[in-house]
Protein backbone atom coordinates (compact mmCIF):
# COMPACT_ATOMS: atom_id res chain seq x y z
CA UNK A 1 0.00 0.00 0.00
CA UNK A 2 0.91 3.52 -0.72
CA UNK A 3 1.98 5.41 2.59
CA UNK A 4 -1.29 7.35 3.94
CA UNK A 5 0.91 9.91 5.38
CA UNK A 6 2.64 10.75 2.52
CA UNK A 7 -0.64 10.82 0.91
CA UNK A 8 -2.33 13.25 3.18
CA UNK A 9 0.64 15.53 2.85
CA UNK A 10 0.16 15.34 -0.58
CA UNK A 11 -3.75 15.96 0.34
CA UNK A 12 -3.23 19.39 2.75
CA UNK A 13 -0.83 20.81 -0.12
CA UNK A 14 -3.76 20.67 -2.64
CA UNK A 15 -6.74 21.47 -0.32
CA UNK A 16 -5.31 24.57 0.74
CA UNK A 17 -6.38 26.57 -1.53
CA UNK A 18 -10.05 25.14 -1.83
CA UNK A 19 -11.15 25.66 2.05
CA UNK A 20 -11.93 28.97 4.45
CA UNK A 21 -10.73 28.67 7.95
CA UNK A 22 -14.02 26.75 9.03
CA UNK A 23 -13.29 24.06 6.50
CA UNK A 24 -10.19 23.69 7.30
CA UNK A 25 -11.29 23.49 11.12
CA UNK A 26 -13.67 21.15 10.26
CA UNK A 27 -11.30 18.35 7.87
CA UNK A 28 -9.16 18.36 10.33
CA UNK A 29 -10.94 17.57 13.36
CA UNK A 30 -13.15 14.88 10.77
CA UNK A 31 -9.86 13.32 10.67
CA UNK A 32 -8.84 13.30 14.11
CA UNK A 33 -12.05 11.61 14.68
CA UNK A 34 -11.91 9.20 12.42
CA UNK A 35 -8.52 8.23 13.69
CA UNK A 36 -9.42 8.11 17.09
CA UNK A 37 -12.13 5.25 15.93
CA UNK A 38 -15.90 5.91 14.59
CA UNK A 39 -18.70 3.53 14.01
CA UNK A 40 -19.40 2.66 10.55
CA UNK A 41 -22.40 4.84 10.72
CA UNK A 42 -20.21 8.22 11.64
CA UNK A 43 -17.60 7.76 9.29
CA UNK A 44 -20.47 7.47 6.85
CA UNK A 45 -21.65 10.57 7.82
CA UNK A 46 -18.72 12.50 7.52
CA UNK A 47 -18.02 11.40 4.03
CA UNK A 48 -21.39 12.50 3.88
CA UNK A 49 -20.89 16.16 5.54
CA UNK A 50 -17.96 17.02 3.82
CA UNK A 51 -20.41 17.90 1.30
CA UNK A 52 -21.14 21.02 3.87
CA UNK A 53 -17.72 22.35 3.46
CA UNK A 54 -16.78 22.16 0.03
CA UNK A 55 -18.10 21.60 -3.96
CA UNK A 56 -17.90 19.11 -5.94
CA UNK A 57 -15.70 21.18 -8.58
CA UNK A 58 -12.12 20.22 -10.31
CA UNK A 59 -9.86 20.48 -7.48
CA UNK A 60 -7.21 21.89 -10.59
CA UNK A 61 -3.97 19.77 -9.50
CA UNK A 62 -1.24 21.49 -9.92
CA UNK A 63 1.30 20.15 -12.56
CA UNK A 64 3.81 20.20 -10.08
CA UNK A 65 0.64 18.32 -8.16
CA UNK A 66 0.68 15.87 -10.49
CA UNK A 67 4.13 14.76 -10.82
CA UNK A 68 4.64 14.29 -7.06
CA UNK A 69 1.31 12.36 -7.06
CA UNK A 70 2.86 10.15 -9.92
CA UNK A 71 6.04 9.14 -7.53
CA UNK A 72 3.56 8.33 -5.06
CA UNK A 73 2.02 5.75 -6.96
CA UNK A 74 3.42 4.90 -10.11
CA UNK A 75 0.40 5.98 -13.00
CA UNK A 76 -1.78 7.63 -10.50
CA UNK A 77 -3.00 10.93 -12.41
CA UNK A 78 -5.28 12.96 -9.66
CA UNK A 79 -6.05 15.32 -12.99
CA UNK A 80 -9.88 14.87 -12.44
CA UNK A 81 -10.18 14.69 -9.13
CA UNK A 82 -12.40 17.27 -7.13
CA UNK A 83 -12.20 19.12 -3.95
CA UNK A 84 -14.59 16.53 -2.36
CA UNK A 85 -12.70 13.65 -3.39
CA UNK A 86 -9.49 15.28 -1.29
CA UNK A 87 -11.57 15.73 1.38
CA UNK A 88 -13.24 12.30 1.39
CA UNK A 89 -9.87 10.16 0.52
CA UNK A 90 -7.93 11.72 3.24
CA UNK A 91 -10.56 10.45 5.45
CA UNK A 92 -10.36 7.47 4.14
CA UNK A 93 -6.63 7.32 4.45
CA UNK A 94 -6.84 8.50 8.17
CA UNK A 95 -8.47 5.24 9.48
CA UNK A 96 -5.62 3.47 11.55
CA UNK A 97 -7.31 -0.29 10.57
CA UNK A 98 -6.73 0.05 6.68
CA UNK A 99 -5.25 -3.24 7.86
CA UNK A 100 -7.36 -4.83 9.48
CA UNK A 101 -10.86 -6.54 9.51
CA UNK A 102 -13.10 -3.43 10.38
CA UNK A 103 -11.24 -0.71 7.73
CA UNK A 104 -12.59 -2.49 4.59
CA UNK A 105 -16.14 -3.67 6.30
CA UNK A 106 -16.54 0.15 6.56
CA UNK A 107 -15.88 1.40 3.59
CA UNK A 108 -17.39 -1.58 2.00
CA UNK A 109 -20.85 -0.03 3.91
CA UNK A 110 -19.74 3.54 2.80
CA UNK A 111 -19.85 2.25 -0.34
CA UNK A 112 -23.35 0.82 -0.29
CA UNK A 113 -25.23 3.76 1.25
CA UNK A 114 -22.92 6.14 -1.24
CA UNK A 115 -24.10 9.08 -3.68
CA UNK A 116 -22.59 9.79 -6.70
CA UNK A 117 -19.87 11.97 -5.06
CA UNK A 118 -19.02 9.49 -2.76
CA UNK A 119 -18.76 6.74 -4.57
CA UNK A 120 -16.41 8.37 -7.29
CA UNK A 121 -14.59 9.30 -4.08
CA UNK A 122 -14.15 6.02 -2.56
CA UNK A 123 -13.29 4.33 -6.25
CA UNK A 124 -10.74 6.98 -6.12
CA UNK A 125 -9.27 5.66 -3.14
CA UNK A 126 -9.08 2.07 -3.70
CA UNK A 127 -5.90 2.53 -5.42
CA UNK A 128 -4.03 3.48 -2.38
CA UNK A 129 -5.60 0.66 0.18
CA UNK A 130 -3.97 -2.21 1.24
CA UNK A 131 -6.34 -5.42 1.08
CA UNK A 132 -6.91 -4.98 -2.02
CA UNK A 133 -8.84 -8.31 -2.63
CA UNK A 134 -11.64 -6.99 -0.15
CA UNK A 135 -12.98 -4.25 -2.54
CA UNK A 136 -12.49 -6.40 -5.72
CA UNK A 137 -15.99 -6.85 -6.29
CA UNK A 138 -17.00 -3.40 -5.23
CA UNK A 139 -14.18 -1.84 -7.63
CA UNK A 140 -16.18 -4.63 -10.20
CA UNK A 141 -19.63 -2.97 -9.45
CA UNK A 142 -18.66 0.67 -10.04
CA UNK A 143 -17.87 -0.41 -13.65
CA UNK A 144 -20.93 -1.67 -14.14
CA UNK A 145 -22.71 1.50 -12.96
CA UNK A 146 -24.69 3.58 -15.34
CA UNK A 147 -23.48 6.69 -14.36
CA UNK A 148 -20.45 7.61 -16.32
CA UNK A 149 -18.99 9.37 -13.76
CA UNK A 150 -18.74 6.17 -11.18
CA UNK A 151 -17.16 4.50 -14.08
CA UNK A 152 -14.46 6.67 -15.24
CA UNK A 153 -13.51 6.93 -10.96
CA UNK A 154 -13.12 3.51 -10.76
CA UNK A 155 -11.65 3.20 -14.78
CA UNK A 156 -9.45 6.28 -15.75
CA UNK A 157 -6.64 7.46 -13.98
CA UNK A 158 -7.02 4.55 -11.20
CA UNK A 159 -4.30 2.05 -10.74
CA UNK A 160 -6.76 -0.45 -9.11
CA UNK A 161 -8.04 -2.31 -12.28
CA UNK A 162 -5.29 -2.97 -14.35
CA UNK A 163 -3.20 -4.27 -10.92
CA UNK A 164 -6.38 -6.15 -9.57
CA UNK A 165 -8.82 -7.13 -12.18
CA UNK A 166 -9.28 -10.95 -13.40
CA UNK A 167 -9.06 -11.04 -17.77
CA UNK A 168 -13.15 -11.13 -17.59
CA UNK A 169 -13.16 -8.04 -15.34
CA UNK A 170 -10.41 -5.94 -17.45
CA UNK A 171 -11.90 -6.81 -20.85
CA UNK A 172 -15.60 -5.61 -19.48
CA UNK A 173 -13.52 -2.67 -18.17
CA UNK A 174 -11.85 -1.51 -21.51
CA UNK A 175 -14.58 -1.98 -24.26
CA UNK A 176 -17.35 -0.35 -22.26
CA UNK A 177 -15.05 2.65 -22.01
CA UNK A 178 -14.99 2.54 -25.83
CA UNK A 179 -18.67 1.59 -26.07
CA UNK A 180 -19.55 4.83 -23.94
CA UNK A 181 -16.73 6.82 -25.09
CA UNK A 182 -14.61 6.99 -21.46
CA UNK A 183 -11.73 8.67 -22.28
CA UNK A 184 -9.70 4.82 -23.16
CA UNK A 185 -6.19 6.51 -23.22
CA UNK A 186 -6.61 7.62 -19.04
CA UNK A 187 -7.31 3.63 -18.77
CA UNK A 188 -3.97 3.07 -16.85
CA UNK A 189 -1.86 0.27 -17.66
CA UNK A 190 -4.24 -0.78 -20.69
CA UNK A 191 -0.81 -1.74 -22.74
CA UNK A 192 0.19 -4.05 -20.71
CA UNK A 193 -2.82 -5.91 -20.72
CA UNK A 194 -3.76 -6.05 -23.81
CA UNK A 195 -4.44 -9.48 -25.48
CA UNK A 196 -6.03 -11.84 -28.15
CA UNK A 197 -9.19 -11.75 -26.32
CA UNK A 198 -9.80 -8.53 -26.16
CA UNK A 199 -8.48 -7.61 -30.04
CA UNK A 200 -11.68 -9.99 -31.21
CA UNK A 201 -14.55 -8.05 -28.64
CA UNK A 202 -13.10 -4.87 -30.07
CA UNK A 203 -13.16 -6.12 -33.94
CA UNK A 204 -17.22 -7.36 -33.28
CA UNK A 205 -18.02 -4.06 -32.01
CA UNK A 206 -16.48 -2.51 -34.50
CA UNK A 207 -18.12 -4.73 -37.30
CA UNK A 208 -21.30 -3.87 -35.59
CA UNK A 209 -20.73 -0.14 -35.61
CA UNK A 210 -20.45 -0.40 -39.36
CA UNK A 211 -23.38 -2.58 -39.65
CA UNK A 212 -25.50 -0.31 -38.38
CA UNK A 213 -23.63 2.74 -40.39
CA UNK A 214 -22.22 3.97 -37.99
CA UNK A 215 -18.47 5.69 -36.98
CA UNK A 216 -16.36 3.70 -35.33
CA UNK A 217 -15.26 4.94 -31.75
CA UNK A 218 -11.81 6.32 -32.58
CA UNK A 219 -10.29 5.23 -29.57
CA UNK A 220 -11.56 1.85 -30.10
CA UNK A 221 -8.50 0.89 -32.29
CA UNK A 222 -5.77 1.32 -29.09
CA UNK A 223 -7.19 -2.21 -28.31
CA UNK A 224 -5.57 -3.86 -30.62
CA UNK A 225 -1.63 -3.68 -30.10
CA UNK A 226 -0.04 -6.83 -31.85
CA UNK A 227 -3.37 -8.79 -31.88
CA UNK A 228 -5.91 -9.37 -33.71
CA UNK A 229 -4.17 -10.83 -36.89
CA UNK A 230 -5.14 -10.11 -40.22
CA UNK A 231 -8.91 -9.51 -39.16
CA UNK A 232 -6.96 -6.26 -37.12
CA UNK A 233 -5.15 -5.14 -40.19
CA UNK A 234 -8.06 -5.43 -42.67
CA UNK A 235 -10.64 -3.56 -40.00
CA UNK A 236 -7.51 -1.43 -39.64
CA UNK A 237 -7.02 -0.39 -43.78
CA UNK A 238 -10.97 0.01 -43.79
CA UNK A 239 -10.53 2.60 -41.80
CA UNK A 240 -7.59 5.01 -42.34
CA UNK A 241 -9.74 4.50 -46.15
CA UNK A 242 -12.86 5.87 -44.36
CA UNK A 243 -14.47 9.50 -44.39
CA UNK A 244 -13.97 9.76 -40.27
CA UNK A 245 -10.49 11.96 -39.66
CA UNK A 246 -9.99 11.06 -36.12
CA UNK A 247 -10.70 6.91 -37.02
CA UNK A 248 -8.02 7.66 -39.71
CA UNK A 249 -5.45 8.63 -37.12
CA UNK A 250 -6.30 6.33 -34.53
CA UNK A 251 -6.40 3.80 -36.95
CA UNK A 252 -2.48 4.97 -38.70
CA UNK A 253 -1.07 4.89 -34.90
CA UNK A 254 -2.85 1.35 -34.78
CA UNK A 255 -1.15 0.31 -37.76
CA UNK A 256 2.10 1.10 -36.34
CA UNK A 257 1.54 -0.97 -33.08
CA UNK A 258 0.35 -3.91 -35.02
CA UNK A 259 4.05 -3.75 -36.55
CA UNK A 260 3.44 -1.89 -39.64
CA UNK A 261 4.88 1.87 -39.04
CA UNK A 262 5.93 1.74 -42.78
CA UNK A 263 2.54 2.23 -43.76
CA UNK A 264 2.72 5.36 -41.96
CA UNK A 265 4.83 7.58 -44.04
CA UNK A 266 2.29 7.47 -46.76
CA UNK A 267 -0.57 7.67 -44.56
CA UNK A 268 1.03 10.96 -42.97
CA UNK A 269 1.44 12.58 -46.35
CA UNK A 270 -2.23 12.26 -47.35
CA UNK A 271 -2.75 14.04 -43.51
CA UNK A 272 -3.95 17.67 -44.21
CA UNK A 273 -3.10 19.11 -40.92
CA UNK A 274 0.72 19.63 -39.79
CA UNK A 275 0.56 18.75 -36.17
CA UNK A 276 -1.38 15.10 -36.85
CA UNK A 277 0.98 14.89 -39.74
CA UNK A 278 3.88 15.12 -37.53
CA UNK A 279 2.23 12.74 -34.73
CA UNK A 280 2.29 10.35 -37.56
CA UNK A 281 5.61 10.54 -38.67
CA UNK A 282 6.95 10.40 -34.80
CA UNK A 283 4.99 6.99 -34.78
CA UNK A 284 6.66 5.48 -37.27
CA UNK A 285 9.52 3.93 -35.57
CA UNK A 286 8.43 3.49 -32.23
CA UNK A 287 4.90 1.78 -31.25
CA UNK A 288 2.90 4.94 -29.89
CA UNK A 289 1.55 4.86 -26.13
CA UNK A 290 -1.68 5.46 -24.85
CA UNK A 291 -0.72 9.08 -24.80
CA UNK A 292 0.01 9.00 -28.30
CA UNK A 293 -3.36 8.86 -29.11
CA UNK A 294 -4.97 11.47 -27.66
CA UNK A 295 -2.09 13.71 -28.75
CA UNK A 296 -3.44 12.90 -32.47
CA UNK A 297 -7.08 13.06 -31.83
CA UNK A 298 -6.39 16.58 -30.14
CA UNK A 299 -5.24 17.84 -33.15
CA UNK A 300 -7.69 20.28 -34.66
CA UNK A 301 -10.32 18.32 -37.09
CA UNK A 302 -10.03 19.73 -40.64
CA UNK B 1 -53.44 -1.65 -37.17
CA UNK B 2 -53.21 -3.31 -34.25
CA UNK B 3 -49.64 -3.81 -32.22
CA UNK B 4 -47.82 -6.30 -29.82
CA UNK B 5 -44.74 -4.88 -28.08
CA UNK B 6 -43.62 -7.39 -26.34
CA UNK B 7 -40.14 -5.54 -24.60
CA UNK B 8 -41.45 -2.30 -22.24
CA UNK B 9 -40.66 -1.39 -19.03
CA UNK B 10 -43.96 0.12 -18.23
CA UNK B 11 -42.51 0.72 -14.97
CA UNK B 12 -40.40 3.58 -15.97
CA UNK B 13 -42.71 5.29 -17.89
CA UNK B 14 -45.83 7.57 -17.17
CA UNK B 15 -49.72 7.34 -18.12
CA UNK B 16 -48.58 10.26 -21.09
CA UNK B 17 -47.07 7.01 -22.43
CA UNK B 18 -49.78 4.77 -21.72
CA UNK B 19 -52.19 6.86 -23.48
CA UNK B 20 -50.39 7.98 -26.62
CA UNK B 21 -49.64 4.02 -27.24
CA UNK B 22 -52.90 2.99 -26.97
CA UNK B 23 -53.82 5.71 -29.44
CA UNK B 24 -50.96 4.52 -31.59
CA UNK B 25 -52.96 0.78 -31.76
CA UNK B 26 -51.03 -0.85 -29.28
CA UNK B 27 -52.78 -3.44 -27.42
CA UNK B 28 -50.48 -6.05 -25.98
CA UNK B 29 -47.23 -5.53 -24.37
CA UNK B 30 -45.00 -7.75 -21.99
CA UNK B 31 -42.98 -6.06 -19.09
CA UNK B 32 -39.86 -8.04 -18.07
CA UNK B 33 -38.11 -8.13 -14.93
CA UNK B 34 -35.08 -6.02 -15.70
CA UNK B 35 -32.64 -3.91 -13.96
CA UNK B 36 -33.77 -0.96 -12.70
CA UNK B 37 -30.55 1.38 -13.42
CA UNK B 38 -28.84 0.95 -10.64
CA UNK B 39 -27.97 -2.45 -7.91
CA UNK B 40 -31.06 -3.32 -5.58
CA UNK B 41 -28.97 -3.85 -2.27
CA UNK B 42 -31.82 -5.94 -0.45
CA UNK B 43 -34.23 -9.09 -1.26
CA UNK B 44 -37.07 -6.79 -0.39
CA UNK B 45 -36.69 -4.72 -3.30
CA UNK B 46 -37.45 -8.02 -5.77
CA UNK B 47 -40.36 -9.48 -3.92
CA UNK B 48 -41.81 -5.73 -4.23
CA UNK B 49 -40.35 -5.32 -8.39
CA UNK B 50 -41.88 -8.91 -9.20
CA UNK B 51 -45.45 -7.62 -7.06
CA UNK B 52 -45.54 -4.67 -9.19
CA UNK B 53 -45.26 -6.20 -12.22
CA UNK B 54 -48.14 -8.19 -11.62
CA UNK B 55 -50.21 -6.00 -9.32
CA UNK B 56 -49.79 -2.43 -10.07
CA UNK B 57 -48.08 -2.02 -13.35
CA UNK B 58 -50.50 -4.56 -15.08
CA UNK B 59 -53.48 -2.98 -13.76
CA UNK B 60 -52.27 1.08 -15.00
CA UNK B 61 -51.84 -0.65 -18.11
CA UNK B 62 -55.71 -1.77 -18.37
CA UNK B 63 -56.57 1.13 -17.63
CA UNK B 64 -55.98 2.48 -21.31
CA UNK B 65 -56.96 -0.90 -22.49
CA UNK B 66 -53.36 -2.38 -23.10
CA UNK B 67 -53.29 -5.96 -22.35
CA UNK B 68 -49.72 -6.35 -19.83
CA UNK B 69 -48.38 -9.68 -19.63
CA UNK B 70 -44.62 -10.11 -17.90
CA UNK B 71 -41.65 -11.81 -17.77
CA UNK B 72 -39.82 -13.00 -13.83
CA UNK B 73 -36.51 -13.86 -13.34
CA UNK B 74 -32.45 -12.76 -12.36
CA UNK B 75 -31.09 -10.10 -15.38
CA UNK B 76 -27.86 -11.19 -15.82
CA UNK B 77 -25.80 -7.77 -14.51
CA UNK B 78 -27.20 -8.11 -11.04
CA UNK B 79 -26.61 -12.34 -10.78
CA UNK B 80 -22.95 -10.78 -9.99
CA UNK B 81 -23.85 -9.73 -6.79
CA UNK B 82 -23.79 -13.35 -5.37
CA UNK B 83 -25.20 -13.84 -2.42
CA UNK B 84 -28.04 -11.27 -2.96
CA UNK B 85 -28.41 -13.22 -6.63
CA UNK B 86 -28.98 -16.59 -4.59
CA UNK B 87 -31.48 -15.21 -2.37
CA UNK B 88 -32.91 -13.85 -5.92
CA UNK B 89 -33.07 -17.43 -7.90
CA UNK B 90 -34.96 -18.88 -4.83
CA UNK B 91 -37.68 -15.84 -5.12
CA UNK B 92 -37.87 -16.63 -9.19
CA UNK B 93 -39.98 -19.58 -8.06
CA UNK B 94 -42.73 -18.06 -6.11
CA UNK B 95 -43.58 -15.30 -8.78
CA UNK B 96 -43.07 -16.76 -11.99
CA UNK B 97 -45.68 -19.38 -12.38
CA UNK B 98 -48.37 -16.77 -11.35
CA UNK B 99 -51.03 -15.67 -13.96
CA UNK B 100 -50.18 -13.69 -17.10
CA UNK B 101 -46.43 -14.20 -16.44
CA UNK B 102 -45.20 -15.65 -20.47
CA UNK B 103 -41.71 -16.42 -19.73
CA UNK B 104 -38.92 -16.90 -17.63
CA UNK B 105 -36.40 -13.44 -18.72
CA UNK B 106 -34.98 -11.00 -19.10
CA UNK B 107 -32.12 -13.30 -18.65
CA UNK B 108 -28.97 -14.05 -20.09
CA UNK B 109 -25.28 -12.51 -19.92
CA UNK B 110 -23.87 -8.94 -19.27
CA UNK B 111 -19.94 -9.41 -19.09
CA UNK B 112 -20.02 -13.32 -19.52
CA UNK B 113 -18.90 -14.03 -16.39
CA UNK B 114 -18.85 -17.13 -14.17
CA UNK B 115 -22.07 -15.55 -11.79
CA UNK B 116 -23.97 -14.48 -14.66
CA UNK B 117 -23.81 -18.14 -16.20
CA UNK B 118 -24.55 -19.71 -12.88
CA UNK B 119 -28.25 -17.65 -12.63
CA UNK B 120 -28.75 -18.54 -16.15
CA UNK B 121 -28.51 -22.10 -16.05
CA UNK B 122 -30.51 -21.89 -12.74
CA UNK B 123 -32.94 -20.03 -14.13
CA UNK B 124 -33.03 -22.11 -17.24
CA UNK B 125 -33.24 -25.53 -15.84
CA UNK B 126 -37.03 -23.90 -13.90
CA UNK B 127 -37.78 -22.99 -17.33
CA UNK B 128 -37.49 -26.32 -18.95
CA UNK B 129 -38.89 -28.05 -15.49
CA UNK B 130 -42.23 -26.22 -15.81
CA UNK B 131 -42.49 -25.94 -19.46
CA UNK B 132 -41.85 -22.32 -19.89
CA UNK B 133 -40.76 -19.86 -22.66
CA UNK B 134 -37.16 -17.96 -22.25
CA UNK B 135 -36.19 -14.07 -22.79
CA UNK B 136 -32.69 -13.85 -23.25
CA UNK B 137 -31.47 -10.04 -23.29
CA UNK B 138 -28.45 -10.46 -25.24
CA UNK B 139 -25.11 -8.16 -23.89
CA UNK B 140 -24.25 -4.53 -25.35
CA UNK B 141 -20.94 -5.53 -25.59
CA UNK B 142 -19.15 -8.82 -26.91
CA UNK B 143 -22.82 -9.20 -28.04
CA UNK B 144 -22.53 -11.94 -31.01
CA UNK B 145 -20.20 -14.37 -28.15
CA UNK B 146 -22.95 -13.95 -25.93
CA UNK B 147 -25.90 -14.74 -28.08
CA UNK B 148 -24.07 -17.63 -29.60
CA UNK B 149 -23.17 -18.74 -25.88
CA UNK B 150 -26.88 -18.03 -24.97
CA UNK B 151 -28.19 -20.09 -27.39
CA UNK B 152 -25.46 -23.08 -26.80
CA UNK B 153 -26.90 -23.22 -23.25
CA UNK B 154 -30.07 -23.23 -23.64
CA UNK B 155 -30.16 -26.25 -26.14
CA UNK B 156 -27.64 -28.05 -23.47
CA UNK B 157 -30.58 -27.76 -20.87
CA UNK B 158 -32.76 -29.15 -22.96
CA UNK B 159 -35.10 -25.74 -24.21
CA UNK B 160 -36.62 -26.69 -27.04
CA UNK B 161 -35.02 -23.44 -29.38
CA UNK B 162 -39.04 -22.49 -30.17
CA UNK B 163 -39.46 -21.68 -26.76
CA UNK B 164 -36.56 -19.77 -26.66
CA UNK B 165 -36.59 -15.60 -27.56
CA UNK B 166 -33.52 -13.63 -27.96
CA UNK B 167 -33.78 -9.79 -27.82
CA UNK B 168 -31.71 -7.04 -28.87
CA UNK B 169 -30.32 -8.53 -32.08
CA UNK B 170 -28.77 -6.64 -34.71
CA UNK B 171 -27.20 -7.07 -37.72
CA UNK B 172 -24.29 -9.08 -37.10
CA UNK B 173 -25.94 -11.63 -34.85
CA UNK B 174 -29.37 -12.38 -36.44
CA UNK B 175 -27.96 -15.25 -38.47
CA UNK B 176 -26.61 -17.26 -35.35
CA UNK B 177 -30.28 -16.48 -33.84
CA UNK B 178 -32.01 -17.58 -37.12
CA UNK B 179 -30.47 -20.42 -37.77
CA UNK B 180 -30.24 -21.75 -34.39
CA UNK B 181 -34.48 -22.08 -34.60
CA UNK B 182 -34.90 -19.33 -31.49
CA UNK B 183 -37.27 -16.54 -32.59
CA UNK B 184 -34.84 -12.95 -33.14
CA UNK B 185 -36.40 -9.89 -31.44
CA UNK B 186 -34.95 -6.25 -32.14
CA UNK B 187 -35.53 -3.07 -30.12
CA UNK B 188 -35.64 0.14 -31.80
CA UNK B 189 -33.80 2.69 -29.77
CA UNK B 190 -33.45 6.06 -31.04
CA UNK B 191 -29.41 6.05 -31.08
CA UNK B 192 -27.81 2.76 -29.92
CA UNK B 193 -29.59 -0.89 -30.68
CA UNK B 194 -31.30 -0.59 -33.51
CA UNK B 195 -32.94 1.97 -35.38
CA UNK B 196 -36.12 2.09 -37.30
CA UNK B 197 -34.77 2.68 -40.85
CA UNK B 198 -32.06 -0.21 -40.55
CA UNK B 199 -35.00 -2.90 -39.19
CA UNK B 200 -36.70 -1.63 -42.46
CA UNK B 201 -33.54 -3.21 -44.21
CA UNK B 202 -33.58 -6.31 -41.88
CA UNK B 203 -37.13 -7.26 -42.71
CA UNK B 204 -36.66 -6.74 -46.46
CA UNK B 205 -33.47 -9.19 -46.47
CA UNK B 206 -34.79 -11.90 -44.07
CA UNK B 207 -38.70 -11.47 -44.23
CA UNK B 208 -40.90 -12.21 -41.58
CA UNK B 209 -39.95 -15.65 -40.06
CA UNK B 210 -39.52 -15.49 -36.46
CA UNK B 211 -38.66 -11.52 -36.47
CA UNK B 212 -39.89 -9.67 -33.37
CA UNK B 213 -40.01 -5.82 -33.28
CA UNK B 214 -39.96 -4.55 -29.60
CA UNK B 215 -39.24 -1.02 -28.43
CA UNK B 216 -37.43 -1.76 -24.72
CA UNK B 217 -38.40 1.98 -23.66
CA UNK B 218 -37.20 2.16 -20.09
CA UNK B 219 -35.50 4.75 -17.92
CA UNK B 220 -33.15 5.48 -20.50
CA UNK B 221 -33.67 7.54 -23.84
CA UNK B 222 -35.96 4.96 -25.56
CA UNK B 223 -39.50 5.48 -27.45
CA UNK B 224 -42.65 3.59 -26.09
CA UNK B 225 -44.13 4.40 -29.87
CA UNK B 226 -41.17 2.21 -31.57
CA UNK B 227 -43.26 -0.87 -32.71
CA UNK B 228 -45.94 1.29 -34.25
CA UNK B 229 -43.47 3.64 -36.17
CA UNK B 230 -41.43 1.44 -37.10
CA UNK B 231 -44.45 -0.28 -38.87
CA UNK B 232 -45.21 2.84 -39.95
CA UNK B 233 -41.50 3.45 -41.94
CA UNK B 234 -41.78 -0.08 -43.13
CA UNK B 235 -44.94 0.59 -44.60
CA UNK B 236 -43.69 3.53 -46.69
CA UNK B 237 -40.71 1.73 -47.29
CA UNK B 238 -42.54 -0.81 -49.74
CA UNK B 239 -42.71 -3.65 -46.85
CA UNK B 240 -45.72 -5.41 -47.57
CA UNK B 241 -48.63 -5.74 -45.03
CA UNK B 242 -48.77 -9.09 -44.18
CA UNK B 243 -45.25 -9.21 -42.98
CA UNK B 244 -45.40 -6.05 -41.14
CA UNK B 245 -48.31 -7.07 -39.60
CA UNK B 246 -46.48 -10.56 -38.43
CA UNK B 247 -43.42 -8.91 -37.31
CA UNK B 248 -45.19 -5.90 -35.32
CA UNK B 249 -48.18 -8.32 -34.04
CA UNK B 250 -48.53 -11.88 -34.76
CA UNK B 251 -44.22 -13.08 -34.11
CA UNK B 252 -44.92 -12.17 -30.42
CA UNK B 253 -48.43 -13.21 -30.22
CA UNK B 254 -47.50 -16.86 -31.31
CA UNK B 255 -44.34 -17.24 -29.82
CA UNK B 256 -45.58 -15.75 -26.37
CA UNK B 257 -49.17 -17.49 -26.56
CA UNK B 258 -47.06 -21.05 -26.02
CA UNK B 259 -46.95 -20.17 -22.40
CA UNK B 260 -50.90 -20.76 -22.39
CA UNK B 261 -51.27 -17.21 -20.38
CA UNK B 262 -52.73 -15.57 -23.86
CA UNK B 263 -56.23 -15.00 -24.20
CA UNK B 264 -55.62 -14.69 -27.56
CA UNK B 265 -59.62 -14.50 -28.47
CA UNK B 266 -59.42 -11.47 -25.99
CA UNK B 267 -56.92 -9.79 -27.55
CA UNK B 268 -57.87 -9.97 -31.17
CA UNK B 269 -61.55 -8.20 -29.67
CA UNK B 270 -61.88 -4.38 -29.39
CA UNK B 271 -59.93 -3.09 -26.21
CA UNK B 272 -62.13 -3.15 -22.81
CA UNK B 273 -61.51 -0.08 -20.76
CA UNK B 274 -62.81 0.73 -17.46
CA UNK B 275 -61.10 3.58 -15.49
CA UNK B 276 -64.23 2.89 -12.59
CA UNK B 277 -61.55 0.14 -10.89
CA UNK B 278 -59.27 0.99 -8.75
CA UNK B 279 -56.33 -1.43 -7.52
CA UNK B 280 -55.93 -1.64 -4.10
CA UNK B 281 -58.28 1.36 -3.33
CA UNK B 282 -55.76 3.43 -5.87
CA UNK B 283 -56.90 4.88 -9.49
CA UNK B 284 -55.21 6.30 -12.17
CA UNK B 285 -57.04 8.84 -12.58
CA UNK B 286 -56.64 12.72 -10.54
CA UNK B 287 -59.97 13.99 -10.70
CA UNK B 288 -61.02 13.01 -14.44
CA UNK B 289 -64.28 11.61 -15.31
CA UNK B 290 -63.48 7.65 -15.72
CA UNK B 291 -63.53 6.34 -19.34
CA UNK B 292 -65.57 3.26 -19.42
CA UNK B 293 -66.71 0.88 -22.74
CA UNK B 294 -67.13 -2.24 -21.28
CA UNK B 295 -70.17 -3.97 -22.24
CA UNK B 296 -72.62 -4.78 -19.21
Amino acid sequence: MSNPQELLDWIDGELGCHLDEAGDDWIRKARAEVAGGVDDGRFAQLLALASRQARRRAADISSEGRSRAAELLAGWDPVAWSVLDLLRVSLVLSRDDLAEESGPRAILEAFRFGDVGELCALARALQFLPQPEAYLWQARECCRSNMNEVFEAMACDNAFPAKHFDEVAWRALVVKAVFISAPLDRVLGLDNRLSEDLARMALDLADERRSAGREVQPLLWMCLGRHGGQRALDSLEREVAGDSVAGRRAAALALSRAGEGQRLAALAAGESDPQAAAALLAAQDEAPTQAAFRAVLDCPLP
Amino acid sequence: MKYFDPHIHLTSRTTDDLEAMAAAGIRAVIEPAFWIGQPRTRIGSYIDYFSSLIGWERFRASQFGIAHYCTIGLNSKEANNEALAEEVLNLVPRFALKEGVVAIGEIGFDEITAAEEHAYRVQLEFAVQNDMLVMVHSPHRDKKRGIQLSIEIAREMGLGMEKLIIDHNNEETVDDTLRSGAWAAFTIYPHTKMDSARMVEVVKKYGPERIIVDSSADWGISNPLSVPETAALMESSGVDAETIRRVTWQNALDAYAQSGQIDVAALEAEAQIDQTRTFLDNSVLRGQQPERSVKS
